[in-house]
């Protein structure tokens, strides 16, 4: 740009022009394009994304953006979702609201996922920012309903509190009750993870009937069916709910109270919850179910002939997240029913049983490609699958974004031929154009990686478990996937040299994780001396990994970037190349 | 190629529930058990952390194995609360010899005889079931009382 150009829009008519791009991607960019326009930028740059929280310091996001509103935060590696992660890892938010408190008194959004929140960090929320909006705590842990009773004492202007999957201890204090008689501006309210003891009835209904913007509203597993119509009838506004307990018998006067309520709700969109439903009581739903785009499932036991009539008054679905009871009966009544539909998940009800329990095959996924034009993510748990369905699937819906699928039992084989599924995977990756997420399962070979890294340009996300053969595998991904940011791997044979080759590859990626694979420790310290941006986290319970043999491997390995340099709250069994224990402060 | 540690042929416990004792002398009862009980009971393929899905979202207070089961249990008028393993009792009257104990009390429930002239030394056992109805301890068999209960309390007379 011709520098004539850039000085003669003043700095108010860039700082206008900047607001109207909110995405991050497009403000960085902005950001790059000449000094001037980096300091109007940062000045005004109100909303911050951070993929993993030690990869930058909070004192840095403050220097270079000073007038920050939202920020989100994301701690621990996705596989600690599976209990891969020990806990005392790390995460910890504090350090970031301490820091934020001071610099940023008009912060009123923050959003975390899994971090450790302390009913200290809270509190300090609470008595920190004046003007604070919204909070969500998405599988996050460490706080009780103390540090919720601090954020309802004093957050005002609360519009979201959404503490989804997250594990919070009940130190029996009624929270809920500390939202003042004044208080009138709930919005959303999740608190779907909390225990029967730690919701007041009588609290939550004085908090909805005074609540008139709330729309989205998901409680507890323990709220009773009386409970559930009573609050529907407080809250008729409501765009999402989540529904609660359904009790043993059906009972006709709770029966028509609870549809009589939720006929009153024109505006409901998604309903989730169903925990120990009684198929008796879904008709109840009836009166709402042509409007539904999002219907959660997945804790619904539930079988397929009351799944196949439940979808079909439902066809304007979107989001269908369910167990498989559907089996391929439901998943075909689904395909010819809800044509915009646009993700499917589908869990198994018995993970750890070898047999099947439900007729659930890869026939109904193959079903659903075909009939669902509109579908992008799929999350899928079956035991059988083939290469043909596989191909099959890719070319019915080359617009796939999200492939995520699980074949429960390790190294099955395609039922049919007895291959390895790097065809299938291949074709996934040669269709699906667009695809950025990947999981992939089953018997396979490094040829499944040489696919990947051929076809899988905008590939961001891959998960890998118990599949290839040798260092190739890693290889061919970490060299050929460009877009790359994110590649979790457990139980392969990947080992030193694949890592070592493409060591420059790991500083473009956000992390990498391996664990039960091959790699030793002597290349991690190798590693981490080569490439100084780059955080080597070895995560090993067993003791110093030099203390064993050489030819060991590392249990777990945890690679990232970060501009930060180490972090100094890492827990004994986390091990790295630095020879100064001093640093290691507790948290 | 990568082998998964223990294949799943290694479970040989039943999957939903893993009372010791107590589940085999009630076979008439197991079908009730498997759909009431609502304990989340960690099979032991879980430990291998496979298949990849989050555990089970802890909406009960409970903490569980496969051979415990603690509840809290609070007397009214004290605020910090005890927690219990119901697993560690064959029957209600070892239940109640536990509690009375361990709350310094005589403890009223279905099948106790009180006497009526004394009843400031008494206490009443209640629980909270699923559907967060209190009710009195005793009415049910206890294989049912364990699949239902979520915590306890011991009130004034």
């Amino acid at each position: 740009m011709p520098k004539r150009l850039a000085s003669s829009l003043s700095d108010e008519v860039l700082e206008h022009v900047f607001s109207f791009i909110q995405s991050e991607k497009d403000r960085n960019v902005v950001s790059a394009v000449c000094k001037s326009w980096y300091e109007i930028e940062r000045w005004c740059r109100r909303k911050i994304f951070v993929g993993n929280c030690y990869a930058v310091s909070p004192e840095m996001v403050i220097r270079r953006f000073p007038q920050v509103r939202s920020i989100e935060l994301k701690g621990k590696p996705h596989f600690a979702d599976f209990n891969l992660v020990p806990d005392g890892w790390g995460g910890y938010v504090l350090p970031w609201i301490t820091e934020m408190a001071g610099a940023y008194p008009w912060l009123d959004e923050i959003r975390l996922k899994r971090m450790v929140v302390t009913d200290e960090s809270l509190e300090l929320i609470a008595k920190s920012f004046k003007d604070f909006k919204v909070l969500v705590l998405a599988s996050c842990e460490g706080f009780s309903t103390d540090g919720l009773a601090a954020i309802a004492a004093s957050c005002k202007n609360l519009r979201e509190l959404d503490l989804r999957e997250s594990e919070v201890d009940d130190s029996s204090v009624h929270w809920l009750s500390h939202f003042p008689e004044t208080y009138t501006s709930m919005v959303s309210l999740n608190i779907s993870c909390l225990g029967s003891g730690e919701v007041s009835f009588s609290a939550l209904e004085r908090l909805v009937s005074r609540c008139p913007n709330l729309r989205s509203l998901k409680l507890n597993r323990a709220v009773p069916l009386d409970k559930t119509a009573n609050i529907l009838r407080l809250a008729p506004q409501l765009v999402e709910f989540s529904a609660c307990t359904y009790s043993a018998e059906l009972r006709s006067d709770v029966f028509s109270n609870l549809a009589g309520a939720f006929s009153n709700c024109k505006e409901l969109r998604s309903l989730s919850g169903f925990w120990d439903v009684v198929p008796d009581y879904l008709p109840a739903i009836y009166s709402v179910c042509s409007r539904l785009t999002s219907l959660n499932l997945s804790y619904a036991t539930i079988l397929s002939p009351d799944l196949i009539k439940l979808v079909s008054h439902c066809p304007s679905l979107q989001r269908l997240l369910v167990l498989d009871y559907i089996e391929d009966s439901g998943l075909e009544a689904l395909a010819s029913n809800c044509k915009d539909l646009q993700e499917l998940r589908v869990f198994p009800s018995d993970p750890f049983d070898a047999e099947p329990n439900a007729s659930l095959t890869e026939q109904g996924l193959v079903a659903v490609s075909l009939g669902c034009p509109k579908l992008q993510s799929v999350l899928y748990f079956c035991r059988r699958m083939s290469n043909a369905a596989l191909v099959t699937i890719a070319q019915n819906r080359p617009n796939l974004n999200r492939f995520r699928l699980c074949i429960i039992e390790p190294n099955t084989a395609d039922y049919l031929t007895g291959e390895p599924f790097d065809v299938g995977f291949g074709a996934i990756v040669e269709h699906c154009k667009d695809l950025i997420r990947l999981s992939l399962s089953g018997l396979l070979t490094d040829c499944v990686f040489e696919y990947i890294g051929k076809y899988a340009k905008k590939l961001e996300m891959l998960s890998v478990a118990f599949a290839g053969d040798s260092d190739l595998g890693l290889h061919h991904v970490l060299s050929g996937c460009e877009s790359l940011r994110k590649l979790e791997i457990r139980d392969c044979p990947f080992g030193d040299k694949a890592l070592l080759t493409n060591a420059a590859k790991l500083e473009t990626m956000q992390s990498l994780w391996m664990s039960s694979c091959s790699v030793s420790f002597e290349a991690c310290k190798l590693l981490s001396q080569k490439m100084p941006r780059l955080n080597v986290e070895v995560i090993d319970e067993r003791g110093p990994p030099d203390s064993r043999p050489e030819n060991c491997t590392v249990d777990k390995l945890y690679i990232y970037r970060s501009v930060a340099g180490p972090r100094f709250d890492m827990p004994p069994f986390v091990w790295t190349k630095d020879e100064d224990l001093a640093l290691r402060l507790s948290p | 190629m990568g082998r998964p540690t223990s294949s799943s042929s290694s479970i040989d416990s039943p999957n939903h529930f893993a009372f010791s004792s107590t589940a085999s002398s009630q076979r008439d009862l197991t079908t009730d058990l498997r759909l009431g009980l609502s304990i989340s009971i960690a099979p032991p393929f879980v430990r291998e952390q496979w298949p990849p899905m989050k555990a089970a979202v802890a909406e009960e207070e409970h903490e569980c194995n496969s051979s415990t089961f603690y509840v809290k249990v609070y007397m009214e008028g004290i605020p910090i609360g005890r927690k219990l393993d119901l697993l560690a009792h064959e029957s209600y009257y070892d239940l109640i010899r536990t509690l009375e104990h361990m709350f310094h009390t005589n403890i009223i429930w279905a099948e106790a005889e009180m006497d009526r002239d004394h009843y400031e030394k008494y206490h009443v056992l209640t629980y909270e079931d699923k559907e967060g109805d209190w009710m009195m301890v005793g009415d049910v068999p206890w294989e049912m009382f364990l699949s239902a209960v979520r915590r306890l309390k011991i009130s004034k007379c």
